[in-house]
Parts: C-alpha cells; sequence; structure tokens
C-alpha cells in the first residue's frame, strides 16, 4: 500500500492467489465440521469458521475471475536476499534459546547488516554495538531477561 | 472469565518471567514465590486472587520483592494448565490461581491433564455460589423464579461467567432440579456465557439475561449499590456482615449449596522441600489479620486447607464434581 | 461535592510541580518504548509499576506516572507507524494509511504534529464526555447486548472496503482471512481445540501483536530489500512539527468528527480504541468521497484515527470505571494497574471514590498536554534516528521486534509464526490486498463471534433475535448504506478510469 507505485495486470498472481485462498476456504469449512458442538450450546464452534470461509471462498473464486492489479515482482537479486534474511531470522530464532541471547544476537546483527548493503567494517563494529544495546535494553533497562549462554551462570 | 476474546495483555507477562532465568540456573534452593500466574483476564475471581495474595506475601514480607502478576487466560484455565505442566513444571518461585471452577473443567477432562499433574498448595478462602434477579425484574423470589422455570424452561435465560456445563451452570441446574425440573428438560434451558460475572450482572441490568448466577464476590459491589436483586445465596448458613441478610437457598426449602473455593497449585514436579516451603508461606499468610480483612471485604469466607489434606481435598472435589455431571448430563 | 469540584480539585493535585515532573519522565519513557516495534504500553507500564512501588510513590503520584507512560508508549506507537509504516501498537494501524505516505513526501513532521494536536483534541473530548455524560453514557451502553454487539461489527466489517484505495473484493478477502485466522485456538465455549493441528502454542489463538508486527514489520523489511538503496536512504526527512500544528487548524471538522466517533465507540465495552480509529478514518474518508486523497497522504487520514483512537480510550473509561468491564486490551492494562493499587472499579467506584476517578481523569488529560509539548523536541530526535544508513536502520528495527516478540512468551515459536506473517504480509501487500483488515479481522473476530453465539444462546437458537431490537435493525441499515454508497462509488471510479 506504500510501494513503488510500479503496479501491472499480473492476471497470474492474483489467480495463484485466488486459487490458493479458494483451498484454504474449502480447507477450512471442511475441518470446521469435526468440530463437535458442546453440552447446551445452539451455535457450536464450527458455525462461525463456516460463516466465515463462505465469503472468503465466494470472493477468492471471484479474485481468479476477475483478477486485479499487483506490484511488480522482486528480480532474482532481491529474492535471493530477502530469502536470505529470512533464513537467518528463521536460524537465529533456533538458536536464540539453546546458544544463549548475546552470542547468537552478534552474528544475526553482523550478517543482518551485511545483507542490508553494509561493508564487513561496517557491519562488525557496528554489529556488535546493536547487539550489546539490545541486549543491555531488554535485560537491564527493560528488565525482561533474555536466555542466557549455556554454561553461565547469572 | 476465560478467553483472548478482551485481547488482554498477554504481554504482561513478559516481565514477570525475571525470575524464571534464575530458577533454572539455581535448581536446588528454595526461592521464595514471586510470580502468580492467574489463568483470566484482570478483574475476575483468579485475578483477585492472584493480585490480593500477592500483595499481602509483599506487604507480610513473606516474599522478598514483588510477587508479579501474570495474566494468562484461555479454555477456562486449560492454557495456563498446559503452559506450566509443559514448562515451569519445576519452577519452585510459581504458583497458579485456580478454584472449584478448575476443578469442574479437571472432572470434565478439559485439562490437558488431571490432578496428578500438578502440585495442589493450598486454599484460603471460599466464594460462595448467589442468583441474582435485575432489581426490577417480576422475580421477587427463589420460588417464582424457579416456578417459571419448571412451568417453561425455555421462558428465563440465565447467565453466568462459565460456560454450558461449568461449575456457575452447574449451579443453577442443581437448583432447578430441586424445584422439580425433570431431567429430560434440562437442556431447554438458556444457558449464556459471559467474560466473568461483572458482564453478565451488567448484561442482566441491560434486560438481554433474565438471570444471573456467579459468585458473590465477584459481584459483591452491584449487590450493595441495589442494582441486582439477589434471590439466595448457596450456602449452607447465612453469610457473615455485610451479607448476613441474604437468604440461603436451603433456608428457602432448596436443598442446593455451591461454594467456589479459592486456592493455588504448582508445577508437579517441584521438590517436596520447595512444595512444603510454599504451603509454608501460603499458610502464614492464611493467619494473619490482614488475609481475613482482605477476603471479608470481597465476600470471601476465610477457610484454610494446604498441603496433603488439600491435596486429598481437590481428589474428593473433582470425583464430586464429576459425579454431578455425570447426573445432569454434562458428560456421559 | 459535585462532579466539577472533584475535577478541579483532581487538576490542583496533579498540576503539583513533583506530579509534573512525573509526567513528563512517564511520557518520555512511554513514547521512546511505544516507538519500537513490539514493545507497547504493557512493557512500559509493567516496567514502572515496580520502580512506582519502590520509590513509594503515593497512589496519586504512581498513577499520573503510570498514565504518562501509558499515553506516552500510545503516542510512540504512532511515531513508528508515521516514519517507518511499522505501527507500534494497535491503534496506531490506522494511522499508517497516510501518516506514512505524507513521510515519504517529505511531511512527516506535519503528520506527527498534526497526530499530536488530533490527539489532544480527542482525549479533551473523551475528558468531557466521560465529565458530562458518564452516568447517562452507563444506561446507553447497556442496552447494548449481545445482538447489539454482533450488528457492531457486522457494522464494522461491512464498512472495511473503504479502508484502502484498492480493490473491494481484496479488502473483503482480507478481512475473511483475519477473522478466519481469529478462530484458530481453543474455543472458550466449548472447549474445542480449532486449527491447532495438534501445537500446543497455537491453543491460545494467534497473538495479535505477533501478527501485526510480522505483517508490517517484517514485510516492510522484505519489501525494502528490493529498493533502489541510493533512493531510499535519501528518500526521509522529517521537517518540523510546527506547521502539522497550525494544519490542524484546517482539520479541526474532522478532528472533531473523529473525536465523537471514537468516544462513542469507547463507551461500548468490547468495541475500544481499535475500532473507535478504524470507524472514524472509515467514516472521515466517506465523508469526502472523491474530493480526499485518503491513502495518499491525505492529512485528515492522519487527523480522524488520532482523535478517535484518543476519545475511544477515554471513553472506554467509562465501562471500565462504573462497570469493571475493560473494553479493549489497553483499558485491562488500566484495570490491572487499579487493581495493583487497591481500587476496585466497579458501580460504586464513583460515588465511594471520587477523587480516585477524577484524580485518574486530570492524570489523563495531563499526560496529553505534556505528549503535546514534548511533540516538538521528539520530532528532531526521531528526525535525527532516521537520518542514520538503511543498513543500520533497518536491522535495528528488525530484531528490536524480534526481541520484542520473544519477550512476550519467552518463546520462539512467536518468532517463527510472526516470519510466517511476514511473509504473508509480503505476500499480501505484492498483490495490493491491504493488511489493516487482516489484523481487524484477528483482533475483533473473536468478539465477533461470541456474541453471535450469546445471543443464539440467549434465544434458543432462533436467529430472528439478530434484528429484534431498534438499534440492532438502526446499526444495520447504517451499515447497507454505507456498503451500498462505497460500492456505488468504487463502480463510479471505475468508469470514469475506463
Amino acid at each position: 500500500m506504500s510501494d513503488d507505485a510500479e503496479t501491472s495486470h499480473a492476471a497470474l498472481g492474483d489467480r495463484i492467489a485466488g486459487a490458493v485462498l479458494a483451498l484454504l476456504a474449502l480447507g477450512a469449512w471442511w475441518h470446521a465440521q469435526s468440530f463437535v458442538t458442546g453440552f447446551m450450546q445452539p451455535v457450536g464452534p464450527g458455525v462461525f469458521p463456516q460463516l466465515v470461509s463462505v465469503p472468503l471462498g465466494l470472493l477468492a473464486v471471484y479474485l481468479i475471475a476477475r483478477p486485479g492489479l499487483n506490484q511488480r515482482w522482486p528480480d532474482a537479486a532481491a529474492l535471493c536476499r530477502q530469502l536470505g534474511v529470512l533464513l537467518l531470522l528463521g536460524t537465529y530464532a533456533a538458536f536464540l534459546e539453546p546458544c544463549g541471547f548475546i552470542p547468537s544476537t552478534l552474528v544475526a546483527t553482523v550478517v543482518l547488516m551485511r545483507l542490508f548493503g553494509a561493508h564487513w567494517r561496517q557491519a562488525l563494529p557496528y554489529g556488535l554495538l546493536l547487539g550489546l544495546a539490545l541486549y543491555a535494553l531488554f535485560e537491564f533497562a527493560l528488565g525482561i531477561p533474555l536466555p542466557d549462554m549455556p554454561g553461565l551462570k547469572v | 472469565m476465560p478467553s483472548k476474546v478482551f485481547m488482554t495483555p498477554r504481554r504482561l507477562m513478559a516481565p514477570a518471567l525475571l525470575g524464571l532465568g534464575l530458577a533454572v540456573s539455581l535448581p536446588s534452593q528454595a526461592l521464595p514465590i514471586d510470580e502468580c500466574i492467574a489463568p483470566a483476564d484482570p478483574g475476575g475471581g483468579w485475578d483477585f486472587t492472584c493480585r490480593s495474595v500477592g500483595k499481602l506475601l509483599r506487604d507480610l514480607e513473606l516474599v522478598e520483592g514483588n510477587v508479579q502478576v501474570t495474566n494468562m487466560p484461555g479454555g477456562v484455565g486449560a492454557v495456563a494448565f498446559s503452559n506450566v505442566a509443559g514448562k515451569r513444571a519445576d519452577d519452585s518461585n510459581l504458583m497458579v490461581a485456580t478454584s472449584t471452577v478448575g476443578m469442574t473443567q479437571i472432572a470434565q477432562g478439559r485439562y490437558p491433564g488431571d490432578a496428578d499433574t500438578m502440585r495442589w498448595l493450598a486454599m484460603l478462602g471460599t466464594d460462595v455460589g448467589v442468583i441474582l434477579v435485575d432489581d426490577d425484574s417480576p422475580y421477587e423470589s427463589l420460588d417464582q423464579l424457579l416456578e417459571a422455570i419448571v412451568d417453561d424452561p425455555t421462558a428465563v435465560a440465565m447467565a453466568g461467567s462459565s460456560g454450558a456445563g461449568g461449575w456457575d451452570h452447574i449451579r443453577a441446574l442443581r437448583l432447578a432440579k430441586a424445584a422439580g425440573l425433570p431431567g429430560d428438560q434440562i437442556s431447554a434451558l438458556r444457558w449464556v456465557q459471559f467474560d466473568g460475572g461483572g458482564p453478565a450482572v451488567t448484561q442482566m441490568m441491560g434486560g438481554h439475561v433474565d438471570a444471573v448466577s456467579t459468585d458473590l464476590g465477584e459481584i459483591a459491589g452491584f449487590i450493595e449499590s441495589g442494582d441486582v436483586r439477589p434471590l439466595a445465596v448457596l450456602s449452607d448458613e447465612p453469610l457473615p456482615e455485610p451479607f448476613e441478610e441474604l437468604p440461603t437457598a436451603v433456608s428457602q426449602g432448596y436443598d442446593v449449596t455451591g461454594y467456589n473455593w479459592r486456592g493455588f497449585y504448582t508445577g508437579g514436579e517441584v521438590s517436596d522441600a520447595d512444595y512444603a516451603a510454599m504451603v509454608e508461606t501460603l499458610e502464614a499468610l492464611y493467619q494473619s489479620d490482614e488475609w481475613k480483612e482482605v477476603a471479608a471485604q470481597n465476600g470471601l469466607v476465610p477457610l484454610w486447607r494446604g498441603g496433603e489434606d488439600f491435596n486429598d481435598f481437590v481428589r474428593e472435589s473433582i470425583d464430586n464434581v464429576e459425579a454431578i455431571s455425570r447426573e445432569i448430563g454434562v458428560i456421559q | 461535592m459535585d462532579i466539577f469540584d472533584f475535577l478541579v480539585h483532581g487538576f490542583a493535585v496533579a498540576l503539583q510541580p513533583q506530579h509534573l515532573l512525573l509526567a513528563l519522565i512517564g511520557c518520555t519513557i512511554g513514547t521512546l518504548i511505544g516507538a519500537l516495534p513490539g514493545l507497547g504500553p504493557v512493557n512500559g507500564v509493567a516496567l514502572l509499576i515496580p520502580l512506582a512501588f519502590n520509590f513509594g510513590l503515593a497512589p496519586t503520584a504512581a498513577l499520573i506516572l503510570l498514565v504518562s507512560v501509558y499515553y506516552g508508549c500510545m503516542y510512540g506507537g504512532r511515531i513508528s507507524s508515521i516514519v517507518l509504516n511499522i505501527p507500534g501498537d494497535e491503534p496506531a494501524m490506522m494511522t499508517t494509511l497516510d501518516g506514512f505516505p505524507m513521510a515519504r513526501a517529505g511531511r512527516g513532521g506535519e503528520a506527527l504534529g498534526l497526530s499530536a494536536v488530533a490527539s489532544f483534541v480527542g482525549a479533551t473530548v473523551a475528558t468531557i464526555g466521560l465529565t458530562l455524560f458518564a452516568p447517562l453514557l452507563v444506561t446507553v451502553a447497556i442496552r447494548f447486548g449481545p445482538a447489539e454487539y454482533f450488528a457492531l461489527f457486522v457494522l464494522a466489517f461491512a464498512t472495511i472496503g473503504g479502508v484502502t484505495t484498492g480493490s473491494f473484493t481484496k479488502s473483503f478477502i482480507a478481512a475473511s482471512l483475519g477473522l478466519l485466522l481469529g478462530t484458530v485456538g481453543i474455543d472458550p465455549v466449548s472447549g474445542v481445540a480449532r486449527y491447532t493441528f495438534g501445537w500446543y502454542e497455537l491453543y491460545d489463538g494467534i497473538d495479535y501483536i505477533v501478527a501485526l508486527v510480522g505483517l508490517f514489520a517484517v514485510s516492510e523489511c522484505l519489501l525494502f530489500l528490493e529498493r533502489d538503496r541510493d533512493k531510499a536512504d535519501a528518500a526521509m526527512r522529517i521537517g518540523s512539527a510546527v506547521p502539522g500544528m497550525r494544519r490542524s487548524l484546517d482539520c479541526a471538522p474532522t478532528i472533531g468528527r473523529g473525536s465523537v466517533i471514537g468516544f462513542i465507540s469507547g463507551v461500548l465495552p468490547g468495541a475500544g480504541a481499535s475500532l473507535g480509529s478504524f470507524l472514524s478514518y472509515v467514516l472521515e474518508k466517506r465523508w469526502w468521497g472523491a474530493k480526499g486523497k485518503f491513502g495518499e497522504g491525505d492529512p485528515r487520514g492522519v487527523a480522524a484515527p488520532e482523535a478517535g483512537n484518543n476519545a475511544a480510550a477515554g471513553g472506554a473509561l467509562i465501562p471500565m470505571l462504573s462497570l469493571g468491564i475493560p473494553g479493549s486490551g489497553t483499558t485491562a492494562i488500566l484495570l490491572a494497574l487499579l487493581l495493583s493499587m487497591n481500587i476496585t472499579p466497579g458501580p460504586l467506584l464513583f460515588e465511594q471514590q471520587p477523587d480516585m476517578v477524577w484524580g485518574l481523569v486530570a492524570a489523563l488529560f495531563i499526560g496529553n498536554v505534556m505528549l503535546l509539548v514534548l511533540n516538538i523536541p521528539l520530532v528532531g530526535f526521531f528526525a535525527k534516528v532516521l537520518q542514520a544508513p538503511s543498513w543500520f536502520l533497518m536491522p535495528m528495527v528488525t530484531l528490536v521486534a524480534f526481541v520484542g516478540i520473544y519477550s512476550l512468551n519467552n518463546s520462539a515459536f512467536d518468532l517463527y509464526m510472526m516470519l510466517a506473517f511476514g511473509v504473508l504480509g509480503y505476500g499480501l501487500r505484492k498483490l495490493e490486498i491491504p493488511t489493516v483488515p487482516v489484523v481487524l479481522g484477528l483482533l475483533l473476530g473473536g468478539q465477533m463471534e461470541f456474541n453471535l453465539r450469546r445471543a443464539m444462546s440467549i434465544s434458543g437458537g432462533d436467529w430472528s433475535i439478530l434484528v429484534n431490537s431498534g438499534i440492532s435493525i438502526g446499526i444495520y441499515l447504517f451499515a447497507g448504506t454505507l456498503l451500498l454508497a462505497g460500492l456505488m462509488y468504487a463502480l463510479l471510479l471505475k468508469r470514469r478510469l475506463g
């Protein structure tokens, strides 16, 4: 809604999205049938999801039939950077608890800055700085405990 | 009482986890209670239990520092139950508020686990069920209300803070049965669940439901202000001041009582020594005059059961509620 | 003493130098916390509650400090909405729609100044409304039963097509998707686990903060990676807040309308600030029709939701104080705050503790004045922060959001969830499907469903209860009119574009 205003009639994107959403609606509707209505409830837990999946499904089918505008999709290089960032953040999330906050965050900040186009000599010092600043902000200023490095006593 | 309906601050718990890091690294040392999970939104009975007890523990210097109250609503306590069972079973700094409402959920198999999953610390007092109508309702007495229900079970919409089959509902149904409503018509009675006793009473004042069955403590303010007409309290004996005037159901010829005790549990893997220390801390709190005062202000009758005694009592309550649920038809 | 004496007394207390200093500290800390994505009023208030106890502050002083933090956070939330397109909290979501386009056009300072004035006016209107009409409004609010609430949510979703400039179909798709996602988790009525697929982490449903940060912050970060770096670095200029304050004179009618709509939605418990800011925005957009440039940086698109959300926050105090019902996530925090100070809101609070009630009102008011004043230096500060190169700024924002989300539940699952919502948000934005209705669906869907089910419990399964009262019928007629007007407008626009 904010971005590069370059939009185009990209029927394909909308049609794929429409198909995915229509399947989702169908799946949700079907799955909602298995929700057991409890003791003395005129409207069970499955009714509302079914009620919602009907317009979702219908509108998704309409989207397949009458696709609208899409923004330009990214080129290969940008896509690689995006995947890189997602991969990095996912890995960071996985290592946050087992490795502790400080080591995993320091690696994440430095690599993230690299992915956002910093040189190593920018990314290294500022990445370390940012990582430590985050630790100080959450652990001390906000009083939110973060996972410690294994083997370290508090 | 439960649910994510009110977009509650799950984030309140974040700072509450302050003690967790310490507890994990030093599991052998008994640390004072520093967190109380209220498995509901702010404002309800469990939230009150945590807040008042937490504050008293601090004021009486039974613990060092603050007792952080964490609101963890969802599934009438099921979310907090599974969270503690899964992640914090050995956290001896943590206690979780519970009550007869929680026992009802366990008895009906709605928690991911049974009584053995947790260690039951103590109960500190008990709330008592109450049946209310609006101050300009046509029903002047419990007799009139129950007569109308027996006449035509669909004529009266009752509300409370528990779901259909929950504790508030069970108490109302037992009254209807005592008044002679045949078992096969029980499911015709209308029951509406709200997010707490307060919202239920408010909706009754707006004329959307006809009567409310809930705990006295949660809605005592509405009785004092005269906005509602209490028809019966579900205790054996009349209550102490300031509710001594309220008629019991027993005195009106319906042999139904329905208490809702307030207590705490902790994780199932807390060591015997830590468990004993926590029970001892709570007993010291119970003995104080301050607790008696806070309890009285909020319509609770102070009542102590702790340690193994409480453990047995919990199992007994669960069996009891299970039998009632079966009798009424909530569970088959 | 009558109400006005209490209010005057409340102000006299709040205006003491020590209290003003506390308000200043609270507002500053709050603004900084609120501006960090993922961190909101809950963190701010939770941080300062122990502090207030440890300093042994008197109840009034503690209340002023905490209320200032609360308001500061709300204001900080708008700052990140406007300058980063990342709402700090959910009521600030609507402000991204026109605030961020303004910032991209170099009018960020103007938007910030305007939002401060609009917030101030909204809060003032709410304070006046609270003072004059609280007892009356309570009697009106309780006329809203489950069926009427359901109608109100239908109204909200019927107008959702007006949120963005994009296609009608896509807005409704986004709303239905949000509503569907809102049903994930254990159903509190029956205890049935819906769409959880055995994951315990989903039992409590999808946390809307996780969704919000994912949809806005993570997707913004992904979009940023494909922009031209040099252009992006040079793009932002904040400017000064002063023209925005002047601009607010032009927007006075907008602010007035937004305040009234917001206040009314605030008074209804369960509707809350998000609905207030949403309805203010949508109705204002309808009001101007083709004459407005909503979605492209129309100052009125900032003024309306800001006035609405603050008026709603003030209005929500009425059911919270007089009935003990927290109408929204943010009033729930205030309720917890009052409870922690041994003040139990309920029908007797106005009679038994009037000094406390009006002291709170005065504190809220002082907090707003303080924010208005603070705004000028703060805009300069945030302008400085934004001049940091993007390779530093974007990782910083991303990681603050990351750690903030982690700290909610100490759960890595929330982080994966946030990344998933980030990818979803990215995809939706590429497809020109607005993300705001998704969050609204997630936020309001639960209440919508439970009020429907309550209504059906009352009627014993008879659907006609939904149209059984004048209030419901009125709301449906209004919703129908708006929906029709929106459709006509969309058709007209299409024809004109050829």
